[in-house]
């Protein structure tokens, strides 16, 4: 049985023409095969493999560098939170405590019993301005306090979960800003910030 | 010292051509630099007051490269230190130990103690690859000769590297055995002992093997390889470079083939009706059976080019009438006039691969198909029912016949578009009998004269191109209907033989009941020479000594000879009947010159003489 839908198939399909090399495409394609299980099981890595006549060796090459990539289950809602350096002088491990005792997981990388709720740590991602910051439902979310994650959390528990209902994957990309640097070079700002955590 | 190289030579490149050595992990002449594990660091001015990597350097008018100041030594000696962090420096049990360039670095560059006190990585060792190769990752360099190899070489990506940075290891794709028959060669590259033989484990160190440089028996293709041995066993083969025909590259076949050699069961004594016998006794025995009877002849694919003179004479003499099989022969005739080179296949500018498996039939052929069209922009096209390898390139034009029609898409070919560039090399096989041969081959020819191309027939036994070259196994001959066989190698007896003898080094099911058994020599004991699919004609180096009572094959041949009053059969020695082939078989006219016994030793596989 496809481990994909028809419709994540065909996204796929699409995606080699758009790049020089037919290998360009693994990336986009495992995002789309990610965005569609959760996570990455080999049946998908091998479906992705085949639909871009690789061997499953690259595509799992890929799919275990990036740390964005994931192979094993994760809540549905996942956050990724920075604990390098300014992040982790401004209290980035209380956050992270914080969140473990919320979704009620010891460790990270563990998935809350309700299969909702994830943590991980991760490196600098690029906005130690706002530390502490972490990445949740494909956003960057600034100067984290136990409340906002808090208000968060209550959020994904009122709808039930559903990801797609607070960042579908082609509604982020239509109507969000990009996280991170903005097209002008001074960064994102308190402004962005606070649009962004709105 | 000064050397003027070509543009665009690499300074790994021009420093082995005045003898410098500078030490290399990742750079492999056969593969693209990459410059990944900065151990060819040198100083060169003008230039920056840096190291630089030599690997990934082209030569440039007026540059002046050092490769032992304090700063390149010292430069090197840091990286090594960085390799050995995860190192387990278990040399002492390590199968590389002796001809390892970890081993001969560290001793020449090396601090005597690590000042990295890190929390090592530790792996769980050793791990099976496949059936055939271990990976112990704690030894691992990461070099990537390995994974670039399998991409690069072979189109395939089965074993990669998963995780990054300094927590990047080698594995197999899902931990799954390794399935292509080009494994074998990542051994030979790795240049630690962290890809290693588990078919030649723990058995010797490189010190006390003896090897010489000799020829594969195991398909047309003819890669020349080393074949080591120690006390008197065949322990491994490695690749012998030679860039005609395999580029340092063999098959799993031709390198793991080879443990009947040593095994117990070797047949050493000839029997008669199951009992241990005399030569003599056994011969007259054979020759009793086969008296008045219809004969037929197996020959294994690796008979040598002699036997298969020698055989010819018994057949044109005494035996007249017997029929001749060949192990693994195709259907295809005997080429018409100059074919193509192997080596050729590098500047050809589109290649058609017609009616053929390569990467199974000829596996290195299919190699150099690969390299042409990948690193040398040939373009490819496939004439072939099924799926192959080759459609891994994305520009492969395949065209899928039913089988049995593919002459006639080979004719549509002609004009095509991708065939307008020459000089074309067309490949053909024989379909494994799908195809009326005759109609193919002269499609191919058709096609070869219409684009100005030239072909390539691919044999598929050994030395079919000789047996052709002696007429001897003919298209149609089966054995069935011969009442009396001689059994050569993995021959089965037809229904109708009422007498069969084996010949053959090890017991084999289908022998089963013979009324007479010989032993017979391997590759690896026998003098002679084979003719590969290019109708090049490469000698036999024997590793092994041939102890009585074994015999080899001519020697047997020549004495069925003189026993059947065949005049000029008494031979002084193998060199003789060298001698007369190359008088009478234009194939064998090389024949005449065989290479001295003794060749110069093989160069070591790594360190200075093959970075
Ligand atoms: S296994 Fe050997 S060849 Fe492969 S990356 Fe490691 S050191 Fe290099
Ligand atoms: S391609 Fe043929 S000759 Fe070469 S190593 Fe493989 S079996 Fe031997
Ligand atoms: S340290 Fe956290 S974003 Fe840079
Ligand atoms: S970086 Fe030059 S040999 Fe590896």
């Amino acid at each position: 049985m496809a481990a994909l839908s028809e419709h994540a198939i065909e996204e796929i399909r699409a995606l080699p023409p758009r790049f020089p090399h037919i290998r360009s495409a693994v990336l986009p394609a495992l995002d789309v095969a990610q965005d569609e299980l959760g996570y990455l099981t080999r049946e998908a890595m091998t479906e992705v493999a085949e639909l871009l006549d690789l061997d499953p060796g690259y595509v799992e090459g890929v799919a275990t560098f990036y740390t964005l990539l994931h192979l094993e289950p994760i809540g549905k809602h996942h956050f990724y939170v920075c604990t390098n350096l300014s992040c982790d002088l401004r209290g980035a491990y209380e956050i992270c405590d914080h969140i473990k005792r919320r979704i009620g997981v010891e460790g990270f990388g563990e998935v809350s019993a309700d299969g909702l709720f994830s943590l991980e740590e991760v490196e600098c991602l690029g906005a130690c301005e706002f530390a502490p910051m972490m990445r949740y439902q494909r956003r960057y979310h600034y100067d984290l306090t136990p409340e906002k994650v808090d208000a968060l959390i209550e959020a994904a528990r009122q709808n039930g979960g559903d990801r797609a209902a607070d960042s579908p994957r082609d509604a982020a990309a239509a109507s969000q800003k990009p996280p991170g640097r903005r097209a002008s070079s001074r960064g994102p700002t308190k402004e962005d910030s606070a649009e962004l955590n709105a | 010292m000064s050397v003027t190289v070509p543009r665009g030579t690499l300074l790994v490149e021009a420093a082995k051509l005045v003898k410098v050595e500078v030490p290399v992990f990742c750079y492999h002449h056969k593969l693209d630099p990459v410059g990944a594990c900065r151990l060819c660091l040198v100083e060169i001015s003008p230039g920056p007051p840096k190291p630089t990597t030599a690997c990934t350097t082209p030569a440039a008018e007026g540059m002046v490269v050092k490769t032992d100041t304090p700063l390149a030594v010292g430069a090197r000696a840091d990286i090594l230190e960085y390799e050995l962090v995860n190192h387990p420096l278990d040399c002492p049990v390590c199968d590389k130990g002796g001809e390892c360039p970890l081993q001969d670095y560290t001793f020449r560059h090396g601090y005597p103690t690590s000042r990295i006190d890190a929390p090592r990585l530790h792996f769980k060792k050793p791990i099976p690859l496949s059936e055939k190769i271990a990976l112990d990752r704690e030894r691992c360099v990461l070099c990537y000769r390995c994974t670039r190899y399998y991409d690069e070489i072979t189109w395939s990506q089965e074993l990669t590297t998963d995780e990054r940075g300094v927590h990047s290891y080698i594995t197999s794709q899902f931990d799954q055995p390794l399935k292509s028959v080009f494994s074998g060669n990542i051994i030979d590259l790795c240049p630690v002992g962290a890809l290693t033989s588990r078919v030649w484990r723990f058995e010797s160190r490189p010190w006390d093997m003896d090897h010489v440089p000799s020829v594969c028996s195991r398909c047309a293709v003819g890669c020349n390889v080393t074949l080591w041995k120690r006390r008197h066993q065949l322990v491994r083969v490695t690749s012998h470079e030679n860039d005609e025909i395999d580029e340092g590259w063999i098959c799993d076949r031709g390198r793991f083939e080879y443990t009947h050699v040593n095994s117990p069961d070797r047949l050493k004594v000839p029997l008669v009706a199951g009992a241990e016998a005399t030569w003599e006794a056994a011969l007259t025995a054979l020759l009793e059976g086969v008296q008045g009877r219809k004969l037929g002849i197996f020959l294994p694919q690796d008979i040598t080019n002699e036997e298969l003179f020698l055989l010819r004479r018994l057949v044109d003499g005494p035996w007249q009438d017997a029929r001749v099989a060949l192990e693994r022969r195709t259907l295809l005739a005997p080429p018409q006039g100059e074919t193509l080179p192997i080596k050729d296949l590098d500047g050809c500018k589109a290649i058609v691969v017609i009616a053929c498996d390569t990467a199974d039939d000829v596996p290195i052929v299919n190699l150099r198909v690969k390299k042409a069209v990948s690193k040398l922009g040939a373009k490819l096209l496939v004439v072939h029912p099924g799926h192959l390898d080759l459609d891994r390139w994305p520009d492969t034009f395949h065209v899928r016949p039913n089988p049995g029609e593919t002459a006639e898409a080979v004719r549509r070919l002609i004009g095509h578009e991708l065939l307008q560039e020459g000089p074309v090399g067309i490949l053909y096989g024989d379909g494994h009998g799908a195809e009326d041969v005759d109609a193919l081959t002269q499609a191919v020819v058709d096609l070869a004269e219409a684009v100005g191309g030239r072909v390539m027939p691919l044999y598929r036994a050994t030395n079919e191109r000789g047996a052709l070259g002696v007429r001897l196994a003919g298209r149609q001959e089966d054995l069935e209907g011969c009442d009396a066989v001689i059994l050569w190698g993995p021959g089965r007896p037809p229904a109708s033989a009422r007498f069969v003898a084996a010949w053959d080094s090890v017991p084999r099911p289908e022998h089963e009941g013979a009324d007479v058994v010989l032993p017979s020599a391997t590759f690896a004991e026998t003098q002679g020479s084979y003719t590969n699919l290019e109708g090049r004609v490469q000698f036999l180096r024997p590793v092994l000594p041939v102890t009585p009572p074994l015999r080899e094959g001519w020697d047997v041949l020549c004495e069925l000879g003189q026993r059947l009053g065949m005049p000029d059969m008494d031979y002084l020695g193998i060199f003789h009947v060298q001698r007369q082939a190359s008088r009478a078989v234009e194939l064998f006219a090389p024949l005449a010159d065989p290479p001295a016994p003794v060749p110069n030793p093989t160069p070591v596989l790594y360190g200075p003489a093959r970075p």
